[in-house]
């Protein structure tokens, strides 16, 4: 009878200790919402290697809190840790009032660590290191004039700082945090938002990630909407060939130029060029490869599952979130909608020369933004091959949204 | 509030100014160097091509036999009209700079396999 009394004390403590008890109905929504990512990650492969790692941590969170839980140091009598069956030799120990305590210190959950690349800035810039090693400025060099575009659909973001202040829910921090979200550049949003209001992280991250997945759903229309079929049938000129030494000197002379007139922009814009020189030079190739493969993967596992364990139910079923979620959709279509009215500005400057789709790509989000301005081109013509040309505002883009985070984080006061 | 619109309404403009300011900078900037070092290669490309006229002019080979020039092929098969063809469109990319097909040459694998999956991947429709 002893033997089953016991049995049923430590069921009865099991269960107390596990989530079934200590979940609240939110992490349940939470842990519903991480299925249905997932279920769009693998299913529908929307940007996988971001969703898939924020989905999982998302649902790791909600259903064990304890992994992202903060390191702590109580003080304990000799007494109290005799009871816990701690030896009171091997710890420090702090006198109060003729009083011995002993410094016990829990240390915080897996994700708690991990998150500090997150929250101390580190993460994005090294992303950017990655992105830059993989990106092709050669489009852009070719037709400088893309970085109009790239500037273009920035305005966006701007736009929605002011919509999101004038609501009045949204602090300016918050509001700038949020607008950011239309320059389509997950690690920008991350690193603004880590700056400006770092409560908003989880919500900004993935509403930043949901909508750059989303771009062949919401670009499209757009699109169409404000251009006309003889804009979207044109066929633009062969880009001229771009000399080794063009390309070597182009991530110089815009870190040189960028980081002298916005230090705040310097750790993207730098690490951007950083990589971009390295691929390049062609003289670091072992570095290239590590910084574009492997540095890449591993920032993105701890990033991505970092930022869906930000997203706890509590935190996330707010009408805060609502906001967040409506206004970052806003900021994006906007961008868009700027990139896509400055491409038929230039195509009406040029005498019909610059197809305007490829405003739409002045946009982040590389390379899915000029994909759909391929595609929507040639749904027009199908013999016509906009992605080259699409390609220049698209890394102007990350550029421009570098800069525009750059403004912000020097006139916004943080939270 | 007032404050805070005030202040959000000259962020956006300092916003707007500023962006553009550093990409029409950038625009700028990028466009001197290009043309730039597009000069200095060009001026350097025709120092070469005036010292190879000049080693050229003291061959001895006649001149008729210079311009009756047959680009060298891999295999004889290729019929003359398709060597004719080809020239015309190579003429039509390079026609304004000096320039001889050399030889005709069947394409063999001219992408790896990596390659081809890349550029495949890259203009796949959604």
């Amino acid at each position: 009878m002893e033997i089953l009394n016991q049995l049923w004390q430590i069921i009865y403590h099991l269960f107390n200790e596990s989530g079934l008890t200590k979940l609240s109905w939110e992490n349940y929504v939470m842990i519903g919402i991480s299925f249905v990512l997932m279920y769009l990650a693998i299913k529908k492969q929307f940007e996988p290697l971001l969703l898939l790692p924020i989905a999982f941590g998302m649902c790791l969170v909600n259903l064990f809190p304890g992994i992202m839980g903060l390191p702590a140091t109580e003080m304990l009598t000799k007494a109290e840790m005799l009871s816990k069956n701690l030896d009171p030799a091997s710890y420090p120990t702090t006198v109060v009032d003729g009083v011995t305590y002993y410094n016990h210190t829990e240390y915080g959950g897996l994700f708690y660590y991990l998150y500090q690349g997150v929250k101390l800035g580190i993460y994005p810039p090294l992303i950017f290191l990655g992105i830059g090693c993989m990106t092709d400025f050669g489009p852009l060099i070719a037709n400088p004039k893309s970085f109009i575009l790239g500037a273009a659909a920035q305005v966006g973001i701007f736009l929605t700082f002011i919509t999101a202040t004038a609501i009045g829910i949204f602090q300016p921090a918050e509001a700038g945090s949020i607008a950011i979200i239309g320059g389509a550049d997950g690690p920008t949003a991350i690193f603004v938002t880590t700056k400006l209001a770092p409560h908003l992280l989880g919500p900004i991250a993935v509403a930043a990630y949901s909508y750059m997945a989303l771009v062949p759903i919401i670009q499209p229309p757009i699109m169409r909407l404000l251009t006309t079929k003889k804009e979207r049938s044109v066929v633009m000129g062969q880009l001229r060939p771009v000399s080794k030494l063009e390309r070597i000197l182009f991530p110089i002379i815009v870190v040189v130029i960028v980081a002298l007139l916005l230090p705040d922009a310097a750790p993207l814009v730098g690490m951007l060029m950083l990589g971009n020189l390295f691929k390049e030079s062609g003289v670091v190739e072992r570095i290239n490869k590590t910084a574009q493969n492997e540095l890449m993967n591993i920032i993105t596992i701890f990033l991505g599952v970092t930022v869906g364990a930000t997203a706890t139910g509590k935190v996330f079923l707010t009408i805060q979130t609502a906001g967040i979620i409506g206004l970052g959709l806003f900021a994006f279509c906007l961008a868009t909608a700027c990139g896509v009215m400055f491409g038929k500005l230039m195509y009406l400057f040029t005498k019909g020369k610059v197809n305007p789709l490829i405003g739409s790509a002045g946009v982040s989000a590389v390379p899915m933004a000029a994909r759909i301005s391929q595609k929507v081109g040639q749904q027009e013509n199908p013999g016509n091959f906009l992605l080259m040309h699409a390609m220049g505002p698209n890394v102007a883009g990350v550029i421009g949204s570098a800069v525009a985070a750059g403004v912000l984080l020097s006139v916004v006061t943080p939270m | 509030m007032n404050n805070q619109m005030t202040e959000a309404l000259i962020l956006l403009l300092a916003g707007f100014l500023v962006v553009f300011c550093v990409l029409i900078l950038l625009i700028i900037v990028v466009t001197i160097y290009s043309r730039i070092i597009f000069s200095v290669q060009n001026s350097a490309k025709k120092k070469k091509e005036v010292l190879k006229e000049e080693v050229s002019s003291d061959d001895p080979t006649p001149a008729s036999t210079q311009t009756a020039y047959i680009p060298r092929t891999d295999d004889d098969e290729i019929p003359g009209e398709i060597i004719a063809v080809i020239a015309a469109a190579v003429d039509s990319i390079y026609g304004e700079k000096p320039h001889k097909l050399r030889a005709v040459k069947k394409s063999r694998s001219s992408r790896s396999a990596w390659a081809r999956a890349g550029l495949a991947e890259n203009t796949r429709p959604f």
